[in-house]
């Protein structure tokens, strides 16, 4: 015999209740968007997709190329600041990650290059 | 007592110490950073603490917490920017001063403002959470219940969002809450045979990824905005006349920041906004407001600090967030496992007091940090937001990674933080997913035992005193927020 809730029936009381309330927010306080997306935001959410295809390579090339891109493509021109953004940090937080935290990172085309 | 005392003696540990030393200045230095406040800096900084033991892990994100919230100030007075949105009203009167060449009158009064609503919160902490825990070891789970739900229920009035959507937020933070095994009957919900998902929706992550992530694309928005800041000699303490000026602001603010922190789901913003309003309505020169006027700084500042502590009380005493950093916190206390909550003041005690000792030093440390740093961290406040941004963002995905050494919650991290983004572009708060994110898992079983309990009678709660008065004080907070609207604006026309 069933006893208490069951496990699909919070979720579904959740569900109507989400159902309910956006019926109310449709009729009583609409979404409004006044302007578009600008090419800054979009370029951001671009460069998140490349950071997703490259972890497939390696998740510190993928994270070193898309911050260097993301600080350049947000206005960043100094050379030296732009090496620190794509190289040293990244490196600075894989040792830190990998020294002092004991994190072992996926394997890739640049982690092999430390864990042999 | 003697937890009280014990945790007392704990800060002698030279370990805590340099932890809460390391941690306080990390949080003003987050503060001071326009785009990154005490909820998101917590979030950002609760990978590194799984590493630790439970004390110093909580102890540090406290830390951050009362020390990022404090140094909102300093951009809010240097560059017309508040650091957190806790300091927006801050700005109001900071900067007006700065640019008469006040700039040090203005910090040294957000220091000490903060300072003391902050240690007073603390006090109030330490008095009401053991007090309050007592009284919930009389709840049972529907008062429980009841009493998450209202938690819930407050969540309609946080945030930058309208109600309605502040509620749909909520809710859908509760749906992504039941995601994984069900843990009575083993039955797996909405992980489409996914394994990652058998655990469920970490939050830690969706929090690393709707707080930071989602900032880095709105920074993304504003790289145009040029900050020119106030130049500044020195901080300066405030004067016998400032104080005779503003005691009884601070004193007020306080309370009112005690107060408006205690309340579930409510934090230091809300805080902020009625302690300067409080401040001008009781001032006897309110047409100074806006124009450097040194009461709308400490009834601001003493405010947000205050509802630090008074955000902490109903976190520990019965694990429901004050506040959007005291979830975060929340968060890491789960991590860590500990569930907060009546048991911790009998079990835990040492623990709790450890903590609310360590809240009270680091209000004291954050007064010597900003007397003699903030001229330093002032300099902060102007690193690029092109070369800050992409290492939060590395930060953020290795700090991710590093929870569970799973890619996996990487790709949450970024889901969430492209929802979170558009979340807040169409006007939703991100605050209450992640409240309902932490409360949704506690909500369900509750319920459940209820029913049990109750033997499926749901109606029997009803009959219950304590469950009825939260469920009475649920239905208030619904419907408060609208009269809370009307009474914004027009207090702020």
């Amino acid at each position: 015999m069933k006893r208490g809730i069951q496990p699909a029936d919070f979720p579904q009381l959740i569900l109507i209740l989400m159902l309910v309330l956006t019926v109310a927010m449709i009729w009583l306080d609409p979404i409004i968007v006044d302007k578009r997306l600008d090419s800054k935001t979009v370029g951001s959410l671009v460069l998140f997709g490349v950071f997703g295809g490259l972890t497939f390579i390696d998740l510190f090339l993928a994270l070193g190329t898309v911050a260097a891109l993301l600080a350049m493509f947000w206005g960043e021109r100094r050379w030296h600041a732009v090496v620190g953004i794509g190289l040293m940090m990244p490196a600075l937080i894989f040792l830190l990650f990998d020294q002092v935290f004991e994190i072992r990172f996926p394997r890739g085309v640049l982690t092999n290059l430390w864990y042999g | 007592m003697d937890a009280f005392i014990n945790g007392f003696i704990s800060l002698g540990d030279p370990q805590l110490l340099l932890v809460l030393l390391v941690s306080t200045l990390g949080g003003v230095v987050i503060g001071a950073l326009p785009g990154l406040n005490a909820t998101n800096g917590a979030a950002l900084l609760l990978p590194f603490t799984l590493s630790m033991e439970a004390i110093p892990a909580i102890a540090s994100l406290v830390a951050i917490y009362c020390s990022a919230t404090f140094a909102g100030a300093i951009t809010a007075i240097l560059i017309n920017t508040p650091g957190t949105p806790a300091s927006a009203t801050t700005c109001l009167d900071g900067y007006p001063l700065a640019q008469r060449g006040e700039a040090g009158r203005a910090l040294g009064l957000a220091v000490v403002s903060s300072t003391i609503g902050g240690v007073l919160s603390v006090i109030c902490l330490m008095i009401a959470a053991p007090l309050l825990a007592r009284m919930a070891y009389q709840f049972t789970p529907p008062e429980y219940f009841a009493l998450t739900l209202f938690g819930m229920s407050m969540l309609a009035s946080i945030g930058e969002g309208s109600p309605l959507k502040n509620l749909i937020s909520g809710t859908f933070g509760v749906f992504l809450a039941l995601v994984g095994v069900d843990m009575l009957t083993s039955v797996e919900r909405f992980t489409f045979g996914s394994h990652d998902l058998y655990d469920g929706i970490g939050f830690v992550p969706v929090m690393i990824g709707i707080f930071g992530i989602s900032e880095l694309i709105v920074q993304a928005s504003s790289l145009d905005k040029r900050k020119e800041r106030v130049s500044m000699k020195a901080v300066q303490l405030p004067t016998r006349d400032d104080y005779r000026q503003v005691w009884k602001t601070i004193l007020r603010s306080s309370g009112i920041g005690i107060f408006i922190g205690i309340l579930p789901a409510e934090g230091a913003t809300v805080a902020s906004m009625i302690g300067y309003n409080e401040a001008k309505r009781w001032s006897k020169t309110p047409e100074q407001f806006g124009k450097g006027a040194i009461e709308g700084i400490a009834g601001s500042e003493a405010a947000n600090n205050a509802a630090t502590g008074g955000a902490m009380v109903p976190t520990l005493a019965l694990g429901i967030p004050g506040s959007a950093t005291a979830a975060v916190i929340l968060a890491g206390l789960m991590v860590h496992g500990i569930r907060p909550g009546p048991s911790m003041f009998t079990e835990q005690a040492n623990f709790a007091y450890t903590i609310f000792w360590s809240m009270m030093l680091v209000n004291l440390l954050f007064l010597v940090v900003g007397l003699t740093g903030a001229k330093i961290f002032a300099r902060i406040t102007l690193i690029p937001t092109q070369v800050l941004w992409p290492c939060v963002f590395m930060v953020s995905i290795v700090g991710a990674y590093a929870l569970d050494q799973s890619m996996f919650d990487v790709w949450i991290v970024l889901i969430s933080g492209i929802i979170g983004f558009f979340m807040r572009r169409y006007g939703f708060s991100v605050v209450p997913l992640a409240i309902g994110l932490i409360l949704g898992e506690m909500l369900e079983q509750r319920l459940g035992q209820s029913m049990v309990m109750l033997d499926e009678k749901w109606w029997l709660m009803f009959t219950r005193p304590l469950a009825l008065l939260f469920f009475c004080l649920t239905i208030a907070a619904l419907f408060g927020p609208v009269l809370w609207t009307k009474y914004l604006v027009r207090v702020f026309k």
